[in-house]
């Protein structure tokens, strides 16, 4: 299969501008001829269903919450990355792509690294004009903090809600839509499968989640917006509805699936407590300016915290990374501290955590000024512990976060199934094997603003769109897959629950493929997967039927795919002989246990194309070229 | 722009008009009590003070202001029955268990309140304006209806003999503690949805308010109570 | 710990439901109380019977999913809380929780726990924006905010959406939800245009999907999850108003 980017040529500061030159126009008057499904109302999915539909065409917009406003993007807290260069720090375009490429640790596609620094300041001007309530100082000019991976202050923010703020700006920019009738919105609606008529993308098959009705919906073009699958690992800090199978079922109809094992790991969760968690929480990467990390020097050194004098103490990130210390980079820092752990040296339950110290930083500067910087932080540490961090250390342990695999797509955010576009998390294209932070929602609302309004309006204006409708064979063949799917999941009535196998995946796929991985694990879990996946099939139990609000059901239909998913994931990592961003091999390290990329036999993007299930997938390679950027290694130390 | 008939009917707008409704309710409520309290300045006072207001006018300003406090009291019980009956569909069914956090017995009972109220207006009417009710004490203050066109009424006489009955005195001072009651949310409540939000005013008004609810109900309450305990004499 | 649950069971939307008790044992304090019930769930699938439907999804406190009425408190007792982030070390052993759906017309119960909040959505569709076209928009900082009207602005649209206001409030009114967004809007620059129509078409909007009106209990500001006060449904109110008299929208 030929992988054709459609990656326009000339210097990279002309190639976006040159596309859109290039790209034909729809009339305005044919462009409500035109039908869009957008599944997913999350960044990406909302502020491009909206635009779609203020430029003319009919959108139909699916969401499985009962409201557009849930989707996780609302849980970013961070904040967001745009070249505005208010600051006159030195920011601009270029340093934006530059860090994006770099901090992606040169796994991605510099193209649309390229595009997405150029976009960033028309999304900060969006946003503002909808009524995002960006911080603003005394002056009443826009506010900026600085973040990880960069040495500007380029990152917009509203207090610790920024993704909040942002989404509910594209919710109501949908919903205003919504009310002037061009968009149809469609709550509690869970995509089942892909339609492909003529091997284009043409439909979707959704079951209604209230009546449990499966149906099929035709349109002209498919946007999936539907997020990351860090879910594969049961505990994560997505929120528990999010998926993989609105992606996944594409890639069984021929979507390609790209870089798989590319997932990034947060350093600063809260430590799971129990085997009931139901998932982790994220505390902002921000509390390692102030807080020391350490644990015990010796094993199983049981002695509280406060009793452990400073010469038992390992400060290991300072230790090993002098020049960053606590401030290392996402990966690193994840890295480092669950090699602590399994060194057996970790803190509270289980042994899985390090102590995050802000002692120190109160001698240093008072508890009224760490009050003020971090006051409603600790409030929610101790609301979820119970645990004072103005007297203890925090407890953290990193935790899965954001997965910067996706589906395949070309410069046009289009997959390889004509017809089909891939927003936001949900595509692989822009972060590489590592996310900055504040990266992600500039991405979706990249995507979703900026990108798909010109480029969906290229493939319309070439044509050869015929009529659709949901009596074709391939629409109601989907349907009948889809309904068959449930009744023989509804009707397996065996012992365990959906939420008992996705738990038990989890944790092959949290060992065996998380933090960090090798052949022999990876190996291991190609063969533990499968036989999990034909235990699912025996002795699953799913309560109730298929025509009401079933949330067994809807979990069950989740994790059945992932079990399918997981394996890609495993094959993905264990053919990446090298370590790169969020992705370590073990056997892939440099002497003082760093990462060690192979640029020489891995730079590329792994496109894998689906063979069925249990089968080896086929690996097609988009070899990337670097042109503006030198390939170097990163060091913190 | 949307039609006033569907403003009007919009809750907001009926209770826009129960709190200024209400409002001119209290302000009236503050130039009555003030009227009353004339009975401690002796007999005279009070009876010039009543022959003023029949008198003002040639007679016409009493029955312009009684036509106002009609339609502000009917504008106020409406929109109150209707809201109240509109906020008792909205809620179908109840909760087994309710634990209230900021709601207080005064807000919560506006509505039976404000009912014990109209009837107690009523009464007081039949009793002091219409002498339908204890008519040989509203004998006594040579109504017009008498043939006393020019005479100066002794209201005076009708106030004390009528609150030295223990039952209507008992009767007035229960009635004061629901005015009281319904007034200590009312107030604050009305200023809020006119849609005060000066952050000076708004805790001022949150004090002002029950406090001066406590002041109308005490102060409408100590002239049956000196009469009853014998401080005003016939 | 072990305690007593009374649960809203209820079918579906059509079905008249009842409350059931069930007995839960060994119940950690470290658990959330939605972690509590996804232990009674698993129990309840074990066991061969349906398990309690719920809502929830981002379980940090932001998404508004979730939302109970818990022993007579929407989300439970801890101020300022999701039902997500309510812990169990919040009870003690031997309790009895009561767990109720919002109650409302306006927000039918779907199954369970679970209500449709729909309304809320057609709220905001009447006027719940800025009606700015994606690339309309001018540089981020041509128009100055002051802070204090930066941060008014982002103290109201701090807003989840939950319906924890409408659940609390005795007369099941949406006004400190509908407020919020107004007030949002109303404190930026960019709000003013669509001001007088926004708060109209709103307003009208409540009524129609049958919520009830304020009567200044203000349950709601204290069972807001976010703190959101009601000062904001006081300036709704005037906007309101002062479009009527102005005769605009």
């Amino acid at each position: 299969m030929e992988l054709n980017t459609g990656i326009p040529s000339g210097p990279i500061q002309q190639r976006w501008d040159k596309h859109r030159a290039d790209l034909k126009l729809v009339n305005p008057a044919n462009k409500r001829k035109f039908t869009v499904i957008v599944v997913g109302t999350g960044l990406a999915g909302a502020s491009s269903a909206a635009t779609l539909a203020e430029l003319g065409y009919n959108v139909h917009a699916f969401t499985y919450h009962d409201s557009a406003r849930r989707a996780h993007s609302i849980a970013a807290q961070g904040g967001i990355n745009a070249a505005k260069n208010y600051q006159n720090d030195g920011d601009s375009v270029w340093r934006l792509f530059y860090d994006t490429v770099k901090g992606g640790d040169f796994r991605a596609r510099e193209s649309n690294v390229y595009r997405l620094a150029q976009v960033s300041v028309n999304i900060i001007d969006q946003c503002v004009a909808q009524g995002v309530p960006f911080a603003r100082e005394y002056g009443g000019y826009l506010s900026n903090r600085s973040f990880g991976g960069a040495q500007v202050s380029r990152t917009f923010y509203a207090k610790g809600q920024t993704g909040q703020q942002l989404l509910l700006g594209a919710y109501q920019a949908l919903m205003r839509q919504v009310g002037l009738g061009k968009v149809k919105l469609h709550n509690k609606q869970e995509m089942m499968d892909l339609i492909v008529v003529d091997g284009r993308a043409r439909g979707i098959v959704t079951r209604d989640m209230v009546t449990g009705a499966v149906r099929s919906h035709m349109a002209d073009a498919v946007i999936l917006a539907t997020g990351g699958y860090g879910n594969v690992f049961y505990l994560s800090t997505n929120a528990k509805a999010c998926n993989v199978t609105a992606t996944y079922r594409a890639h069984k109809r021929g979507a390609l699936f790209a870089n798989p094992c590319y997932t990034q790991i947060h350093p600063t969760c809260i430590p799971q407590s129990g085997d009931y968690q139901s998932k982790l929480t994220l505390m902002s990467e921000s509390l390692r300016n102030d807080g020391r990390i350490w644990v015990p020097k010796n094993k199983g050194d049981q002695r509280s915290p406060d009793q452990i004098p400073e010469s038992d103490r390992d400060y290991y990130l300072e230790r090993k990374y002098p020049s960053f210390g606590n401030l290392s980079p996402r990966d690193i820092a994840s890295r480092a501290a669950k090699e602590v752990c399994d060194e057996g040296r970790g803190v509270g339950p289980g042994g899985l955590g390090v102590y995050l110290d802000f002692s120190d930083s109160i001698r240093r500067l008072g508890e009224k000024a760490i009050a003020d910087r971090y006051g409603n932080l600790f409030e929610m540490y101790e609301r979820i512990t119970g645990e004072n961090p103005y007297k203890v250390p925090m407890r953290i342990y990193p935790a899965v976060h954001y997965t910067m695999g996706g589906l395949w797509v070309d410069y046009n955010l289009m997959s390889n199934v004509p017809g089909l576009f891939v927003l936001g998390e949900a595509n692989f294209s822009d972060h590489g094997a590592n996310r900055l932070g504040a990266s992600a929602l500039m991405q979706g609302l990249a995507d979703g603003y900026f990108v798909i309004p010109y480029t969906i309006g290229g493939y319309f204006a070439q044509g050869g769109l015929a009529g659709v409708s949901s009596d074709s064979s391939e629409a109601q063949a989907a349907v009948k897959e889809a309904e068959q799917k449930i009744s023989t999941l509804l009707s397996i009535g065996g012992k365990r629950s959906p939420t008992s196998f996705h738990r038990e995946l989890g944790k092959i796929m949290w060992d065996k493929c998380g933090m960090a991985r090798n052949e022999a694990g990876l190996k291991e879990a190609l063969t533990r997967i499968p036989e999990l996946r034909e235990e699912f099939w025996q002795n699953l139990v799913v309560p109730g039927s298929g025509a009401e609000l079933n949330q067994s059901l809807e979990l069950g239909l989740r994790v059945a795919d992932f079990l399918e998913f997981a394996e890609l994931m495993c094959y993905d990592a264990l053919q990446r002989n090298e370590s790169c961003g969020g992705h370590f091999r073990e056997e892939y390290q440099t002497e003082d246990g760093e990462a060690k990329r192979n640029d020489d036999d891995y730079c590329y993007v792994a496109a894998w194309e689906h063979t069925g299930v249990g089968k080896t997938p086929t690996l097609h390679k988009e070899s990337l070229s670097f042109e503006n950027v030198q390939l170097a290694t990163r060091s913190y130390k | 722009m949307k039609a006033f008939g569907d403003i009007w009917r919009s809750n907001l707008f009926q209770k826009w008009l129960m709190a200024v409704s209400g409002l001119l309710l209290v302000l009236f409520l503050l130039g009555h009590l003030s009227g009353n309290l004339l009975v401690f300045l002796g007999r005279e006072q009070i009876n010039e003070y009543a022959h003023g207001l029949r008198t003002m006018g040639h007679g016409m300003i009493i029955w312009v202001v009684r036509l106002g406090l009609l339609s502000f009291f009917v504008l106020h019980v409406t929109s109150a029955i209707t809201l109240a009956r509109r906020n008792r569909a909205a809620r179908p069914a109840k909760y087994h268990r309710v634990e209230s956090r900021a709601s207080t017995l005064a807000s919560r009972t506006m509505l039976y309140s404000g009912l014990l109220l109209l009837s107690y207006v009523l009464y007081h009417l039949a009793h002091f304006t219409w002498g339908a009710v204890h008519s040989e004490y509203y004998a006594q203050a040579c109504p017009p209806s008498a043939g006393c066109v020019d005479c100066i009424p002794d209201v005076y006489s009708m106030i004390v003999s009528s609150f030295q009955q223990p039952l209507i005195s008992i009767t007035y001072l229960l009635s004061m503690i629901m005015v009281g009651l319904h007034l200590n949310h009312a107030i604050a409540s009305a200023v809020q949805t006119l849609g005060v939000t000066n952050r000076r005013i708004v805790p001022v008004m949150r004090i002002l308010g029950p406090g001066l609810s406590i002041i109308i109900a005490l102060g409408f309450s100590s002239v049956p109570l000196a009469i009853i305990l014998g401080f005003v004499k016939i | 710990m072990n305690l007593r649950l009374h649960i809203w069971r209820q079918a579906g939307p059509n079905d008249t439901g009842m409350l059931k008790t069930y007995d839960v044992a060994n119940v950690s304090e470290h658990m959330s109380f939605l972690e509590m019930l996804d232990v009674l769930n698993e129990d309840l699938i074990a066991k061969g019977e349906i398990p309690v439907a719920f809502d929830h999804d981002c379980r940090e406190g932001i998404c508004g999913t979730c939302g109970m009425v818990i022993n007579g408190r929407p989300h439970g007792p801890v101020a300022r809380t999701t039902a997500c982030q309510l812990h169990m070390r919040t009870f003690k052993d031997g309790d009895e929780i009561y767990i109720e759906p919002w109650r409302a017309k306006a927000f039918p119960v779907l199954r369970d726990l679970v209500v449709d909040r729909g309304s809320f959505d057609r709220i905001i569709q009447t006027g719940g924006f800025v009606s700015v076209n994606t690339g309309n928009a001018q540089d981020g900082n041509a128009i100055p905010i002051s802070k204090p009207d930066a941060d008014r602005a982002m103290d109201a649209a701090a807003c989840i959406g939950c319906g924890a206001c409408v659940a609390a409030c005795p007369n099941s009114s949406a006004m400190l939800f509908t407020a919020a967004k107004v007030g949002h809007l109303a404190s930026l620059p960019q709000g003013q245009a669509e001001r007088s129509s926004r708060a109209m078409n709103m307003v009208l909007q409540m009524d129609a999907e049958g919520f009830g009106s304020c009567t200044n209990h203000y349950e709601c500001e204290a069972a807001c999850p976010k703190g959101i006060s009601a000062e904001f449904i006081a300036q709704m109110n005037r906007d309101f108003i002062s479009t009527t008299f102005g005769g605009k929208a």
